[in-house]
């Protein structure tokens, strides 16, 4: 079996969860930041969820939202063919939901920090909503878009409960790296099990390192 | 030129104005802190929205809630300079105050309107670096820069020291006027409108209470708890400097006042503009008979 299969899986899906996290995250929470809605606590509540639930009961839910048996998994089916749990795409869904809080919650924090002056300055000098969130909003929050993306990576990366519910153990599709940490010692060799846990504890420590050293390098620039 | 009429609610403090700003004049909304001064400068630029009422600038329609009309910030050609400048911490002196040019010639101008300020030199420079009375400056051309059609400044030298804050005030002033712009300009500060308005709106507890020009409204009837005088230092003798008030003696009183230290002090000369400012405590009013 090849070693760096699960290892290289892992990484690609913490990569395609967090460009995913990122392209639908940002606008979330700019909403979230900015909406006078009331009821928005209750949205927050349940994009918060996954920060305390049990990794199992949320990958329960979504194998029974993305599953055969489900509106969208006979969706999936009918259009492309396959199955949606259980495979790769199946993995990117369940990662996104449990990775969401990690990405918005700093997006948002970082969003509602800006200076409102600073946005209503640039509407008064007459640039557009969309300008001034890319102007000046998106490089005022960098600290905290940079936080987020970094956080949505190196959670996808630990993952367990939630994506051996939705993916199961199947080799080179679904079997990432802390699930075959899991079955290494089941099958107890744990030599490679050790192996894989070095791989991902120097890879969670590398990342968290960079993102300790980019607040720090952003606190003393601005 | 600017019409307002504007009703907004709040809980306990109620606003209920009717103004007009005359074109390329500086208007200044005077009151005390509290009277809704900063409120009607947001309601005019379209960063608050009024429960009622109309603003038209020209033949534009702003707001109008019968017609259901609220141009938002960006449509309203509108500079707004704020209180603590406002400026983008991650942009440079340049680019700040290129932020709100349009079109090809904006690198032109962007170096026009930074030496206009003196501030030759510091294109490169970040906020941070700048002091309070550059930042102020850079914030007054940034807002002037797309040549809006009216100026609103929302109490810009009151963060300021008041040295920096007097010699800022003669800048502001010449600013406005190279632009020929339609400026309203908020503040509580009595010596600013002296040095500065065309005319006065006075605003309290959220109403306009008297209108004109400062000499109208400040020495006039007395408005509120301190009495106001401006003059001009015509010359050295006493009894010449306010020879029409010489019926209170003005000789033997601006003898006594510039014997005092602190007014040697401010090194007065011939032509200088003053204001006199007394408590009305202090104030003894005589009819004049002539």
């Amino acid at each position: 079996m090849n070693f760096a299969a699960p290892l290289i899986l892992t990484l690609k899906l913490s990569f395609v969860t967090t460009v995913l996290l990122f392209i639908v995250g940002i606008p979330f929470a700019y909403w979230l930041a900015f909406t006078r809605l009331r009821m928005k606590f209750i949205l927050e509540s349940v994009i918060a969820l996954p920060l305390v639930l049990p990794p199992t009961v949320l990958g329960f839910y979504l194998l029974m939202a993305i599953g055969g048996g489900s509106f969208i998994g006979r969706w999936y089916e009918e259009v492309f063919n396959k199955t949606l749990a259980f495979s790769f795409q199946g993995l990117v869904v369940g990662s996104f939901f449990y990775s969401l809080p990690f990405a918005v919650q700093p997006f948002q924090a970082s969003f509602t920090a800006v200076d409102k002056r600073l946005i209503e300055a640039s509407w008064s000098l007459g640039r557009s909503r969309l300008y001034t969130f890319f102007a000046v909003i998106l490089p005022l929050s960098r600290q905290g878009v940079i936080t987020g993306c970094v956080l949505s990576f190196a959670h996808t990366l630990g993952e367990f409960g939630v994506v051996l519910m939705i993916g199961g153990n199947v080799p080179g599709v679904t079997r990432v790296a802390s699930v075959a940490i899991y079955d290494e010692v089941q099958s107890l060799n744990y030599g490679t099990a050790n192996a894989y846990a070095g791989c991902l504890l120097l890879l969670s420590f590398a990342i968290l390192t960079l993102v300790y050293f980019v607040n720090r390098r952003f606190v003393r620039t601005l | 030129m600017l019409q307002v009429h504007l009703k907004k609610q709040w809980k306990g403090f109620g606003l209920d104005v009717s103004f007009e700003i005359p074109r390329g004049k500086i208007t200044v909304l005077f009151g005390p802190s509290g009277a809704g001064k900063s409120t009607v400068l947001r309601l005019i630029a379209g960063l608050e929205i009024a429960d009622s009422g109309k603003i038209l600038h020209g033949e534009e329609v702003w707001f109008d809630d019968v017609r259901r009309i609220d141009v938002s910030p960006q449509q309203r050609s509108i500079g707004f300079v704020f209180q603590d400048y406002a400026l983008f911490p991650h942009l440079t002196v340049e680019k700040n105050v290129a932020y709100g040019v349009k079109g090809k010639e904006s690198a032109k101008t962007v170096k026009e309107l930074i030496s206009l300020i003196g501030l030759s030199g510091y294109e490169r420079c970040y906020p941070a670096q700048l002091s309070g009375g550059q930042k102020q400056r850079v914030a007054l051309v940034r807002a002037m820069a797309g040549n809006p059609g009216l100026l609103l400044l929302d109490e810009p030298l009151s963060a300021l020291d008041w040295e920096t804050r007097a010699r800022l005030q003669t800048d502001v002033k010449q600013i406005i006027h190279r632009f020929q712009s339609t400026a309203l300009y908020v503040t509580h500060d009595v010596s600013e409108v002296y040095k500065l308005a065309d005319y006065v709106i006075v605003l309290e507890s959220g109403k306009v209470v008297k209108q004109g020009t400062p000499e109208d409204v400040f020495l006039g009837k007395r408005l509120s708890t301190r009495i106001q005088v401006a003059g001009k230092v015509v010359g050295i003798e006493h009894d010449a400097i306010m020879s029409s008030v010489t019926v209170l003696h003005a000789d033997q009183f601006f003898k006594a006042l510039i014997d005092r230290e602190e007014i040697d002090g401010l090194g007065l000369q011939v032509g200088d503009d003053v204001v006199l400012g007394a408590k009305s405590s202090d104030v003894i009013l005589f009819k004049i008979l002539t």
